[in-house]
């Protein structure tokens, strides 16, 4: 019997936008089945030996987990089949450039006459990568260095590091992470940042400095989140003509918190998905761990996707937010909801909704906002099969509400407030898929129910992000 | 502030004329307030008392992040803010309250250079009893700056404002000097004051001016604070005409306040 290579497949993106076909679209591929190889099929094999060449400073009992299922297989297409798994897993460590797997007969004094060998030649990542660019942008410039080191002590451990020095700015970001080895859905992170981001519709400039850690774990068919943070944050006016309500939330606090996050999601695609849905719940509760904030924060986003006729999806999704805080002091500016923009309700300006204080926008302790889209290939369907499939028309509804709330009075009167004046849009436009994580969209929108206060964007409206509703 | 901007503020300010709900704010009176703040702001509010202007005092724990400047204290007069003795000055000569208009253009100089010989001589030497002594600091500033945080931002803010005020002094070439020293400054600023006061009852013989406002903020400060050592009061003390004329300005303008 001669050598069988299973070749491998073209190399998956593991982050970054890249256009193109998407693994998500491509199906597991087919094994052909010659004639001869029908003997094969029904051939009893046992796999002797699983090797793994080309290691380095990885640890070999990490990648025992990896390739345990392989030693399993019992007959020559199982052995493809879970050798090709075996190479997804090892892939998805995130700690190899290149794994090629090579199925040869055994060789050697105990080799049986149906043994097999399977190899698995792997390419480690670089000890260090490092990158560096240069960002223009609002009157502002900055030089942004990135290093990663992956794989730091051999068990799949990633170090990344970032630091951004602007002209106006400066923000950081060190995280750890670790998987638990043999389940890498497992895993725990730690991080130390710095960031700083100006609101200018609040006229609110914020700088955070926090340390977290978090554990992340599957169970079920769910993925549960549970993480501290710590995080010192300062607020300050942007600008001389704040109003004064921004300007009586000036000042420092520290937010202590815990949180759980719980995501049950059955799509094909994070972006522009053509089946399946998303569920996130997500929970926080600060200042039973320390410091000045104290609240209890719950947010929710469903999202449902079915593809209908002639290539078309038709999306719905939901989200909604309430903020309680527990004794005296009102919430802070910079825990509440915001609403409105391209990202959610389109045909408003970005975060200009609700209450508001002299045209600088102050959130509300309470928000629900809900989309109903129907996605359908371009007209004429131009570049079919290549660049024109990353482009879909959308016809969108939007609606949602965002307020304060008066405790005391009851859900009853909290349900009646976020179900008065509504405000809505709809319109279509044209959406763009980046790679895996981000899309933009133009649009046309109109929008109604408008109420004073709020600013509008009518008529055409870009929009770039990772979460739209 | 520079010229625009302070022709820009009178523009704006002499439309209007004084609320009746203008306020003043600065940190908290019981736990947080420190010397050198409680002395600005009482100067501000001994300014607006002789001015006849009505203000409320409104306790913040972040006032010193809300002022415009960063410094305490600041108003808030309809729409606008304003904060500092100098500017807020200003802001009420273009709304028509002046203190100092019969003074003639020598007084005035007068009147100015002894204002900075205050701001430069027992500002400066109260922002270096706080928080360059370190029995001072760790005693009475830190404690009392940090009290409204939670851990560790309480240590953070207050090593923050530390290096900081450690810094300007170094800057401006107080940091080699020793607390002593700083004492023979002071006495030495309240000797000129004295002399300046002699046995009238303002600065300016018969009306108050911005002037006696800023003295007797400091003063009556320096003298109803307590350090942890007195020597700073008694240096005040030891002029009987400045106590004599802090006492007449509290009788005469705080009177119907309990402090």
């Amino acid at each position: 019997m001669g050598t069988v290579h299973a070749r491998s497949l073209d190399p998956l993106p593991m982050q970054g936008p890249e256009l193109g076909i998407q693994a998500d679209d491509i199906e597991a591929p087919e094994v052909e089945q010659e004639p001869k190889q029908e003997v094969l099929e029904n051939k009893n094999v046992v796999v002797q030996r699983v090797h793994i060449d080309g290691l380095g400073r990885t640890k070999e009992d990490l990648l025992t987990y990896e390739i345990a299922e392989v030693f399993r297989a019992n007959n020559l297409i199982d052995v493809m089949r879970k050798s090709h798994e075996a190479r997804q897993k090892l892939l998805r460590l995130g700690i190899f450039r290149k794994v090629e797997v090579n199925i040869d007969t055994s060789r050697g004094e105990d080799a049986l006459p149906n043994g097999l060998d399977v190899t698995f030649e792997v390419t480690e990542l670089r000890r260090m990568t490092g990158s560096y660019n240069t960002m223009v942008g609002n009157n502002e410039g900055s030089m942004v260095l990135g290093l990663r080191l992956p794989n730091v002590f051999g068990r799949a451990e990633k170090l990344t590091f970032q630091f951004s020095y602007g002209t106006k700015e400066t923000s950081y970001g060190l995280s750890f992470f670790k998987p638990q080895p043999g389940h890498f859905e497992r895993n725990v992170s730690f991080n130390m940042y710095k960031v700083t981001g100006q609101f200018p519709w609040s006229s609110l400039r914020e700088t955070d400095r926090g340390v977290s850690a978090e554990l992340s774990f599957p169970m079920w068919k769910t993925n549960q989140t549970l993480k501290w943070e710590g995080v010192w944050r300062e607020l300050g006016c942007l600008g001389q003509n704040a109003s004064f309500a921004i300007r009586n939330e000036s000042g420092h606090s520290l937010k202590s918190s815990l949180s759980h996050a719980m995501v049950v999601d059955t799509r094909n695609s994070s972006i522009l998905p053509r089946k399946g849905g998303l569920l996130k719940i997500h929970q926080e509760l600060a200042g039973y761990t320390g410091g000045d904030a104290r609240f209890l924060k719950e947010d929710f986003e469903i999202q449902l996707n079915k593809t209908l006729y002639w290539d078309s999806v038709l999306s719905a999704s939901l989200w909604g937010g309430l903020l309680l805080p527990f004794g005296d002091a009102p919430t802070c500016i910079a825990d509440r909801f915001y609403l409105g923009g391209p990202t959610s309700i389109r045909g408003f300006s970005m975060y200009s909704m609700g209450p508001q204080s002299d045209g600088d926008y102050l959130g509300g302790e309470a928000y629900w906002a809900g989309g109903l889209h129907l996605y359908t290939p371009l007209p004429f369907r131009p570049g079919r099969g290549g660049f024109g499939d990353l482009f879909r028309t959308h016809f969108f509804l939007n609606a949602g509400n965002l307020c304060n709330l008066h405790y005391g009075e009851g859900p009853q009167a909290h349900l009646k407030k976020l179900a008065e004046c509504i405000r809505w849009s709809y319109g279509l436009g044209i959406v763009l898929r980046l790679g895996n994580i981000a899309r933009l969209e133009l649009n046309y929108c109109i929008p109604m129910g408008v109420q004073s206060g709020d600013r509008i964007c009518d008529g055409i409206q870009f929009g770039a992000g990772i979460r739209f509703l | 502030m520079s010229l625009a901007a302070e022709a820009f503020v009178s523009q704006l300010a002499a439309a209007e004329p004084w609320p009746e709900n203008a306020t003043l704010y600065q940190p908290l009176k019981e736990d947080q307030i420190l010397l050198s703040d409680h002395a600005s702001s009482l100067a501000v509010q001994a300014y607006l008392r002789m001015c006849g202007l009505p203000v409320q005092v409104l306790c913040r724990v972040n006032s010193e992040f809300m002022s415009p400047s960063g410094k305490i204290p600041f108003i808030h007069v309809g729409n606008q803010v304003v904060s500092e003795l100098g500017p807020i000055v200003q802001f009420t000569k273009a709304k028509g309250h002046s203190l100092s208009d019969g003074l003639d253009d020598v007084q005035r100089a007068e009147m100015k250079a002894y204002m900075e010989l205050v701001n430069n001589m027992l500002l400066t030497a109260e922002l270096y009893i706080q928080w360059c002594d370190d029995a001072t600091a760790a005693e009475i500033s830190r404690p009392r700056y940090s009290s409204p945080y939670s851990w560790p931002l309480s240590k953070i803010l207050a090593y923050q404002k530390q290096w900081e005020v450690r810094r300007k002094m170094n800057a401006i070439g107080w940091g080699g000097k020793t607390l002593q020293q700083v004492y023979e400054d002071v006495s030495q600023c309240c000797q000129a004051l004295s002399q300046r006061l002699g046995m009238q009852p303002y600065f300016f013989n018969k009306q108050p001016t911005e002037l006696d406002a800023l003295v007797f903020g400091h003063l009556f400060t320096i003298l109803t604070t307590r350090l942890t050592s007195s020597e700073l009061a008694e240096r005040v003390k030891s002029y009987s005409n400045l106590l004599s004329f802090c006492r007449r300005i509290e009788q005469t303008y705080f009177e119907d306040k309990s402090s």
